[in-house]
């Protein structure tokens, strides 16, 4: 293993270490505080793939992410009122059972990335990052205004949804539900960019006319890219619904997509274990100074500039003593 | 085959009112060194582009082993076996040489949606690359990242992406660019072996290396063709002496 691997591992084994700690001093919310972070740190894997390994700077993945929190809302209500969700073209039933939510979470949310990469793909530079930002707006403004599902109250259920075998409600249970999800979707990031596809993706951000010259089209990459990086915030999104037992149009908003992005630049940008260095940090933050003012964001902001001035690599980058990814 | 791999017939292409390529023809026979020459701003580069379709031409046509490719796109003509170098190093800088070279297998192959095998791991890839880079003189430099390679073994790093596309074609745009006395020597005996693999359209400010490499040589100036022929034919040529050569001939 070389040190970038034994960093990457070493931060996985801290957030679980936090946790079990946590259970064995009997301190619920704190693995309350370690769920949430694994799964805004799942949501930053997705976007990282596309933003750290093909240079992509989508400032719209609140899209993906709220939209696995609707479906996962929508179909757990559903199934609690026993409504169907749909009747045409085929009867489809809510549901409670994660098993069904995630993919279901994952196909939305990257159907939803293949229209919005389809089309925000043909632009780049600034342009890639509104065309990102106006689509996962649209969605939020859609929310908003959808009276069925809560509109601009949101949406809640009242049950966590249910995995077989184990209680759902049971704070560590939860938790390692999200920490497994979390390590395959590190693991499968790993075995991505060093594929011949991760060959590709980064050849296309560092030298998209090398990329072109030698036979690849730069677009169906990075497109492939967006869709995978969707589905993983989807599935993320779907989580975090069913942490907090609601989901609002807050979910899709453009704060969200902001959020998501600090992860990934605050842990390290194109660094495997960035986005769940960038989340532990980020929520270790909310926690300590979020007790202190309620202006705690402005000294993010700033810690967040001497990052990007100082530390381009990020957290990871400074664990690794400023050594390549 | 014996007619010629790339054949290009009234190719034209404006910029605003600059007439950057003014009905061009020429051809590439198979294993030929045709080096086009001319001074800077006759439309070398643009031609070179042309060819390779990073842009597309106002008028003219351009016929790559008897098959017409106007309205083939740059990564398709690549794929068919036209393989060009870049006059300013276009590498992937975080790579490493062997990395790069991978990469122009890869593209050939017109196999990048594999996702989880890890590419070091696929003999397909890594053992043509390390051929390429041997053969461009790159050996014991494959885990060096191409970022800090010498300038010489960019250049070299260059032609071993080409060698590894399996050309039909290679299109090398001033392969000797930056490079010194020495180097351009070296460089100079790689090209000229590598006509055996496939004919060579070569761009080249370096005088010498033109004079001992091509077996025919076209002068572009302002756009146009105003001379082809052997080594011989052009340094005897008046009007190439007079707008080009001057008194370096």
């Amino acid at each position: 293993m070389n040190r970038a691997a034994i960093i990457d591992a070493g931060l996985f084994a801290a957030l679980v270490a936090v946790a079990l700690v946590a259970q064995a001093a009997g301190e619920p919310f704190v693995i309350t505080l370690a769920t949430k972070a694994a799964i805004f740190a799942l949501a930053g894997v997705g976007l990282n793939l596309v933003l750290g390994y093909g240079g992509l700077v989508s400032f719209g993945h609140a899209a993906f992410f709220g939209i696995g929190g609707y479906v996962a809302g929508i179909l757990a209500s559903h199934a609690m009122s026993g409504a169907p969700v749909a009747t045409f073209p085929f009867t489809m039933q809510g549901t409670n059972e994660m098993l069904a939510i995630w993919p279901m979470a994952m196909a939305v949310a990257g159907l939803v990335a293949l229209a919005i990469g389809a089309l925000s793909l043909r632009t780049s530079g600034v342009y890639f990052i509104m065309v990102t930002l106006a689509f996962a707006q649209m969605l939020y403004y859609f929310a908003i205004s959808w009276p069925a599902y809560g509109g601009e109250d949101g949406l809640s259920f009242y049950v966590r949804n249910t995995f077989p075998g184990l209680n759902t409600f049971d704070p560590i249970q939860f938790f390692a539900i999200v920490a497994v999800l979390l390590g395959l979707a590190l693991g499968l990031s790993a075995l991505i960019v060093r594929s011949r596809f991760g060959l590709a993706l980064r050849a296309a951000r560092a030298a998209p006319g090398r990329a072109v010259a030698v036979g690849i089209r730069p677009f169906g990459i990075r497109l492939t890219a967006f869709v995978i990086s969707g589905m993983i915030t989807g599935l993320a999104g779907a989580l975090y619904a069913d942490l907090n037992r609601f989901v609002s149009p807050a979910m899709l908003s453009w704060h969200m997509s902001g959020e998501i992005m600090v992860f990934v630049i605050l842990g390290g940008v194109g660094r495997l274990a960035g986005p769940l260095a960038g989340a532990g940090a980020y929520i270790l933050l909310e926690h300590l100074l979020g007790g202190v003012s309620e202006y705690w964001q402005a000294l993010l902001g700033l810690l967040l500039l001497v990052i990007v001035l100082f530390a381009p690599g990020g957290i990871v980058g400074m664990l690794n003593g400023g050594r390549g990814r | 085959m014996n007619g010629p791999i790339l054949e290009v017939e009234g190719l034209q292409k404006s910029f605003g009112a600059l007439k950057a390529t003014d009905e061009v023809t020429l051809d590439l026979r198979p294993g030929e060194i045709h080096a086009l020459i001319g001074p800077n701003g006759a439309g070398k580069s643009t031609l070179i582009k042309l060819i390779t379709g990073e842009i597309a031409a106002d008028a003219g046509r351009i016929r790559f082993e008897g098959q017409a490719i106007d309205t083939v796109d740059a990564a398709g003509r690549a794929r068919l076996g036209l393989a060009r170098s870049f006059q300013v190093s276009q590498l992937v800088p975080d790579f490493t040489a062997l990395e790069n070279v991978m990469l122009a297998v890869q593209g050939a192959s017109g196999e990048s949606f594999r996702f989880l095998r890890p590419a070091l791991a696929d003999p397909a890839l890594t053992e043509p690359a390390a051929f390429h880079l041997a053969h461009a003189g790159l050996s014991g430099r494959e885990r060096v990242a191409a970022a800090a390679l010498s300038h010489g073994e960019r250049r070299r790093l260059e032609i071993a992406m080409a060698l590894a596309m399996r050309p039909r074609a290679f299109l090398l745009d001033e392969p000797m660019a930056g490079m010194g006395a020495d180097g351009a020597r070296d460089l100079t005996a790689l090209l000229s072996d590598l006509r055996t693999e496939a004919p060579i359209l070569l761009v080249e400010h370096d005088m010498d290396a033109v004079f001992a490499l091509a077996d025919r040589v076209s002068v572009l100036v302002y756009g146009r063709v105003i001379a082809t022929g052997s080594v011989a034919e052009i340094r005897a040529d008046p009007e190439v002496r007079r707008s080009y050569l001057g008194e370096e001939a």
